[in-house]
């Protein structure tokens, strides 16, 4: 190197100084925090990456809110088996890439406990094969999409758990609602637009067979893009149809709200509006609508803020004690997220330690756990066949309101017919 | 500098680099830290990719994404319908980066009809298209994507095989990178991406050149597409074809320097570990994009041509202590002097 | 099914007046200064949440708040483009100041999530769910507005540009910058002000946006390629361009939605990639002039 440094060498020092340091670096972070893992005493520490940016922010931020609380009111009740519980969440910015990396680095690197799963189905796959080569239980809350659980690496290792409500069958008890109207006062047409989603589309693909046989007319049925920009134009042929009912597959706020709005410019008041998920969101999804407009939006899901449960009561009040706001305010991410919290406790319990080998036996057990969400009994490929159904609706200016199933308990009467806009 | 005791250095560096490479993994064993190699590697083979075709020509592309999801949805489609399992699948490799190299003739010969901002954004229309195929057609999964087959390593025999098949095709992207630059043909890319209309002048068949070198990259770019499927263990429109992967490719290689062999490999290997390890620190959490934002804004106002480059005149100047250098072009022209040609290469 | 297509028709026209109100600025900065703004996306989505705060905080009508957001918005360019911009030379600019703008767009982002988290707003007024009904069709307000916005504020440039002392010096640096720096137009103030005015134009689109849809900080991605293919078809630096090419672009793509809803955008990006096969220089483009 005497005479001149030719580019290509000063590259490998310069690349070699890079990659030395970043080793060490990483190595430095791996052993300062070695030796926490397998221990049986002191901390149980708990690792999750959740898209706390990008996609996925809104509701990675809610589901960061519901393990954190989860993680407080455990340790203020004493811990699990008087052992505490040490929370570690990093942000996996809505990439796969990264929640592959966060996983790998909560695992080996902070030799976490417990991994509790990310925030929807497309990060929880990768997730979760990372898992199942460390050998962890991915427990989680939303991923619930049926790709998820039939994954080649899921059918071989078994090692996620869904504690939220299956959602190709979440439409149901608004189906059995319409059956048991008299056929004149049942709709007589409905419309089916779905964003492309594997989230979205399932249960209401299911729904619409479904009614179909019930004599409802299929007028409207497509498939539209997941991008803002595209909401418009799918809305308003909707509403030319003017159907009695729109069963909407949405995944979020935004789209329900470009939906919304298109109904109301064209004048048009759907007789029944059920989004797939959306409305589920509290205070996320009437401030973006408008408490008044929300009245008689329904929506399916396992859980609601006013849920007589009393866990579930307990959690609400924890809730607004912690974050503020009210009860019907409560985000249905934050309870998914605590009844990860509540399984993945009740497993360690129950085989008396962290092992994780013992908790994914268990957890496949077909033992019946209690969660803020009901009960959970999880199948063989980890979904949760014990899981509540209900159809809420927002009711009187910003109530939400458990309306189906019918007579079931804490079911109040339905809003038959939603009112029109802003009245 | 074509003295043959210069070439004894260089030698030297190169295999000192490699043997470093290679024995990454047993110096960091911590499934934690390969996993960075992992994708570390990956991104020094799509920059290099990207960069022997935009580097050398000077066409930016924003749609390198069409090959490295086709390379992944190749492997994925292939696997599902002839059955493979395991280890197996890896026999799929050079169908990927076949298909890659087939998509990127008729995406060639449209986009590269079209000069400067306009071929960005027909690569960009191009890479959107190619999303919304991986969406709507149902032999691509829709909206749920793909999953790989089963692979029954363990974790760390994971990482380690992973890490040693993206860590080949660095190499050899590399090696390809290099033996271009000094061909002929790499002469022709980069007096296209001096003055297209003289070269053409000059007699170079501008667009054999370069859409042989789009195809090239494309080839490599679905190699490395389909490896990374198989480690990620699934693959959706959004993640395959992610518009935010070619504004981090150009990064990569504007960072190290834009248009040389070294550049957009050191590029990568800071990048993108650093961009998984800010991300992944629960206190940064937050303000993770804001210091992205920051570094990345101070590379390019500070070193605008890249490290390479930069440190590459650095050191000339050190060396010579001001005095004019043995390559006086460095000094003459401020601008004209393509990024990527400091003192010592020829 | 006609009754569908005039529905598709008028509905393009009308979301693409709020395309065109955020696309303007893009071809403006991209016709003087000869940059790829990436931020424009996150700018947008800047603009609507200024106008956000000033009407929940403030209860400024969103109209009225134009007339603060325009000037922040204006300063908010310069100083973008005093700090990075200006600072960017030789042959590499183009694919620097996409990095730049890229670098710019993150730590936007970042602020913003900061600011206001991540859950979803979107602007309300009375007349943005309230529509006239005209000749069988009900036209929201809120886009009628929007697209008469978008006519007068694409004359307003051109006159700028065309009938002012300021808009030669614009035109001369976008035709030939050292010619015009040779005449002694100082370049680099001709380039603050023409990024300050496009930034101060996406204000108006921002609104538009924010009361068209819901957003978060993280909106402004799913804009930008979208905004890139419209001014790229309009024609590099053409403000008319962009409007048209707005409302063919948004047209077709709702045209298509009657049918296959999935495949509309596909539709449009190839058109996109079509027309430039054929006549590279897009609708309403001159020739590039500073083709390498």
């Amino acid at each position: 190197m005497r005479p001149s440094l030719p580019w290509f060498s000063k590259t490998a020092l310069a690349a070699a100084v890079t990659v030395l340091t970043a080793g060490s670096l990483a190595a430095c972070g791996t052993s300062a925090s070695g030796g926490a893992g397998g221990s049986s005493k002191g901390p149980i520490s708990i690792g999750a990456s959740l898209s706390l940016t990008g996609d996925f922010s809104a509701d990675g931020q809610a589901f960061d809110k519901g393990y954190k609380l989860w993680a407080k009111d455990v340790n203020a009740s004493g811990g699990i088996g008087g052992r505490q519980v040490k929370l570690t969440v990093l942000n996996d910015a809505s990439n796969p890439n990264q929640a592959v990396t966060n996983y790998q680095t909560l695992m080996n690197s902070d030799h976490v406990d417990l991994t509790f799963g990310p925030f929807s189905s497309l990060i929880t796959t990768p997730a979760a094969s990372v898992a199942a080569r460390g050998g962890y239980a991915l427990i989680e809350g939303a991923g619930g999409a049926p790709t998820v659980f039939n994954s080649p690496p899921n059918q071989a290792d078994h090692n996620i758990f869904d504690v939220s409500l299956p959602i190709a069958d979440e439409m149901m008890p608004f189906v059995d609602y319409i059956k048991s109207l008299p056929p004149a006062k049942r709709p007589k047409t409905a419309a089916y637009p779905m964003a492309q989603d594997p989230f979205a589309d399932p249960p209401v693909q299911a729904a619409q067979k479904a009614l179909q046989a019930l004599g409802v007319k299929t007028v409207y049925s497509k498939v539209f893009p997941e991008e803002v920009a595209d909401y418009k134009a799918p809305a308003d042929q909707v509403a030319s149809q003017k159907p009695d009912l729109v069963v909407l597959g949405s995944t979020d706020v935004p789209t329900v709200g470009a939906f919304m709005q298109a109904f109301e410019q064209q004048h048009y008041t759907p007789k029944m509006f059920i989004p797939a998920a959306g409305p589920d969101q509290g205070q996320a999804f009437t401030s973006a609508v408008g408490a008044a407009n929300a009245n008689g939006v329904m929506v399916p899901n396992g859980w609601f803020p006013g849920y007589a449960n009393p866990q579930s009561q307990q959690m609400v009040k924890q809730y607004v004690k912690t974050y503020g706001g009210n009860a019907s305010g409560v985000n249905a991410d934050v309870a998914e997220a605590y009844a990860v919290g509540q399984v993945a406790a009740q497993a360690v319990k129950a085989t008396g330690g962290t092992d994780n080998a013992k908790i994914i036996k268990y957890l496949h057990s077909g033992a019946s756990i209690s969660s803020v969400q009901g009960p959970v009994k999880f199948d063989s490929l980890g979904e949760n066949g014990a899981a509540a159904a209900f159809i809420f609706q927002w009711q009187n200016k910003g109530n939400y309101t458990q309306v189906l199933p019918a007579g079931a308990s804490g079911s109040k009467s339905i809003l038959a017919t939603k009112p029109s806009w802003s009245s | 500098m074509t003295l043959s005791r210069d070439k004894l250095p260089r030698a030297g560096g190169l295999i000192v680099l490699l043997a470093l490479a290679i024995a990454f993994p047993w110096l960091f064993s911590n499934p934690a830290v390969t996993n960075y190699g992992v994708f570390a590697m990956i991104f020094v083979t799509v920059a290099s990719a990207w960069n022997l075709f935009s580097g050398y020509s000077g066409y930016i592309s924003l749609g390198h994404a069409v090959f490295y999801g086709s390379g992944a949805y190749v492997m994925g489609v292939a696997a599902k319908a002839w059955h493979l399992e395991g280890t197996a699948v890896f026999e799929l490799l050079p169908l990927c980066a076949l298909a890659g190299a087939v998509i990127a003739v008729p995406f060639g010969l449209v986009a590269l009809r079209v000069r400067r901002h306009t071929f960005i954004v027909v690569t960009i229309a191009v890479f959107f298209i190619f999303q919304l195929m991986a969406f709507n057609f149902s032999f691509t999964g829709g909206s749920s994507g793909l999953s790989s087959p089963f692979l029954s390593w363990t974790q760390a025999s994971f990482n380690l095989s992973f890490y040693d098949i993206a860590l080949a095709c660095a190499v050899g992207t590399i090696v390809i990178s290099w033996l271009i630059r000094r061909s002929t043909f790499g002469l022709r890319l980069r007096a296209i991406r001096d003055d297209e209309d003289r070269a053409r002048g000059l007699g170079v068949k501008t667009m054999r050149v370069k859409l042989s070198a789009f195809v090239i990259s494309g080839a490599l770019t679905s190699l490395i597409g389909a490896v990374w499927f198989y480690y990620e263990t699934q693959v959706q429109p959004q993640t395959g074809f992610d518009p935010l992967f070619d504004l981090t490719v150009v990064l990569m290689a504007f960072l190290g320097g834009y248009g040389s062999v070294a550049g957009p490999v050191l590029g990568a290997l800071l990048i993108e570990p650093g961009t998984l390890w800010l991300n992944s620190q629960p206190q940064l959490s937050g303000i993770a994009e804001i210091v992205l934002g920051a570094v990345f804004l101070a590379v390019v106002l500070f070193v605008p041509r890249g490290i390479i480059p930069a440190g590459g005149e650095w050191i000339t100047k050190l060396r010579t202590r001001g005095k004019p250098a043995v390559v006086p072009a460095v000094a003459m022209t401020k601008e004209s002097v393509p990024a990527g040609t400091p003192g010592g290469e020829k | 099914m006609a009754s569908q297509i005039y529905q598709a028709v008028v509905d393009g026209i009308l979301v693409g007046g709020v395309y065109a109100l955020m696309a303007v600025g893009l071809t403006l900065i991209f016709g003087v200064l000869d940059i790829i703004n990436i931020a424009q996306g996150v700018l947008v989505i800047l603009g609507a949440y200024l106008s956000y705060s000033l009407s929940t905080r403030a209860h400024i009508d969103l109209f009225t708040g134009l007339l603060i957001t325009i000037p922040v918005m204006f300063i908010i360019g310069v100083v973008i483009h005093w700090a990075f911009i200006r600072r960017l030379r030789g042959s590499e600019r183009t694919s620097m100041t996409l990095l730049v703008t890229y670098a710019a767009a993150l730590i936007i982002e970042g602020v913003l999530y900061m600011l206001y988290g991540a859950d979803n707003v979107q602007l309300k007024a009375s007349y943005t769910t309230s529509s006239v009904h005209l000749l069988g069709f009900y036209l929201p307000w809120i886009y009628v507005y929007g697209f008469i916005l978008a006519v007068v504020l694409v004359l307003a440039v051109y006159l700028l540009l065309y009938r002012s002392r300021f808009g030669r010096t614009i035109r001369a640096t976008m035709q030939d910058e050292t010619a015009a720096r040779l005449v002694g137009i100082d370049v680099n103030r001709v380039s603050a002000l023409t990024f300050g005015i496009g930034v101060a134009v996406t204000a108006v689109g921002g609104m538009m946006y924010g009361a068209t849809n819901a957003f978060n900080a993280n909106s402004g991605y799913d804009l930008i390629s979208r905004l890139l293919a419209i001014i790229i078809l309009g024609g590099l630096g053409s403000i008319g361009g962009a409007l048209a090419a707005s409302v063919f672009m948004i047209t077709l793509e709702s045209v298509v939605t009657i049918w296959e809803p999935t495949w509309a955008i596909a539709v449009f990006y190839a058109a996109l990639v079509l027309v430039l096969v054929i006549r590279p220089q897009g609708f309403f483009g001159r020739k590039e002039v500073r083709a390498q």
